[in-house]
């Protein structure tokens, strides 16, 4: 994988949810979070699928919670952002801030 | 309203999603949904939080097929290839077993020969249906096995492209003897996805393994 990647739209969301979220990082407050930050209904499965991907490139890991009785047994999933993962968001960012800078957005196509 | 002390999700919903669900995903996923749902049964209408439930099931379940396909292309692909190459296999095989086995221990050898046409009349037409109905869901497990963790998507890939492949013929009007029939293409597809369905279900049941948060 290039060290020059940049985050899709949607990834870019949820590594910002999980940097939020720190340590409570798991499917629902992801979602929780991504759906009270941006106003849209978010499923767990577009969560999983991205932070998969995510993984894959090393940008995040994870790891097993305890199971608890609200969730029948089950355990979380919890994910943290790794060092290259950051690298990335702040990649992404100096790109869109780049594309952005000096244009007008607000006056020109509002 | 009153509400019941234990509200339970849409259990079809749930058997669909631990379908679709990777094993890695086995614990998080339904866990997710699971108390999500519990949690809005309680702030909310019971219908409410089951019809958030089913909304979930189907989107999560739709990203679950995408995202299976991206990550595993090709061993989907072959899974398929191989259920086509199986299929006339399957289709005459039964029928060539029964065949072959009344030839050789002749069942009433004792019979004239009117009574031996008359029960090769009830078993070979009898041979072919059985094979019509179990050889699509032995075909179907096969693709399953070879299709690793992908088991539902490789057999309901395989029914749909068998299903393009017959409408094809059809379109070129050169259709077979029976299997233009809707019912019996559709009775085809449903055995192959069966045949998924079994593979998941023995796999699950295989790899329900305590996780490391219990040691």
């Amino acid at each position: 994988m290039s060290n020059r990647d940049f985050l899709g739209e949607f990834e870019h969301i949820v590594v910002l949810a999980l940097l939020r979220l720190a340590d409570q990082a798991y499917g629902v407050t992801v979602r929780r979070e991504i759906e009270a930050r941006t106003d849209r209904e978010v499923s767990i499965g577009a969560i999983y699928a991205t932070l998969d991907r995510l993984e894959t490139k090393g940008y995040v890991k994870s790891h097993l919670g305890d199971p608890t009785p609200e969730r029948g047994g089950r355990s979380k999933r919890f994910f943290h952002v790794t060092a290259k993962g950051v690298a990335a968001v702040n990649r992404t960012r100096r790109a869109l801030g780049s594309m952005t800078e000096g244009l007008d957005l607000v006056r020109r196509y509002s | 309203m009153t509400k019941p002390s234990v509200v339970q999700p849409p259990r079809l919903a749930v058997w669909l999603v631990n379908l679709f669900t990777p094993y890695e995903q086995a614990e998080s996923i339904p866990g997710d949904l699971l108390e999500e749902f519990s949690d809005l049964a309680l702030k909310s209408e019971v219908a409410f939080a089951r019809r958030w439930y089913w909304r979930q099931s189907v989107k999560t379940i739709g990203h679950l097929i995408l995202s299976g396909f991206r990550s595993a292309p090709w061993t989907i692909a072959g899974a398929v290839l191989l259920g086509h190459l199986l299929l006339p296999f399957g289709f005459i095989l039964p029928e060539k077993i029964i065949v072959a086995v009344l030839r050789i221990f002749p069942v009433y050898p004792n019979y004239d020969h009117k009574n031996v046409y008359e029960l090769w009349m009830f078993w070979v037409p009898l041979a072919i249906e059985i094979g019509w109905i179990i050889a699509p869901v032995i075909i179907g497990c096969i693709v399953a096995v070879v299709a690793k963790a992908r088991e539902m998507l490789a057999t309901m890939m395989l029914g749909l492209s068998f299903l393009g492949l017959r409408l094809v013929a059809i379109i070129v009007n050169r259709p077979g003897r029976v299997l233009t029939r809707p019912d019996i293409l559709l009775g085809l597809i449903a055995a192959f996805v069966i045949g998924g369905v079994i593979v998941r279900k023995i796999r699950s049941a295989l790899s329900r393994r305590p996780s490391p948060a219990h040691c």
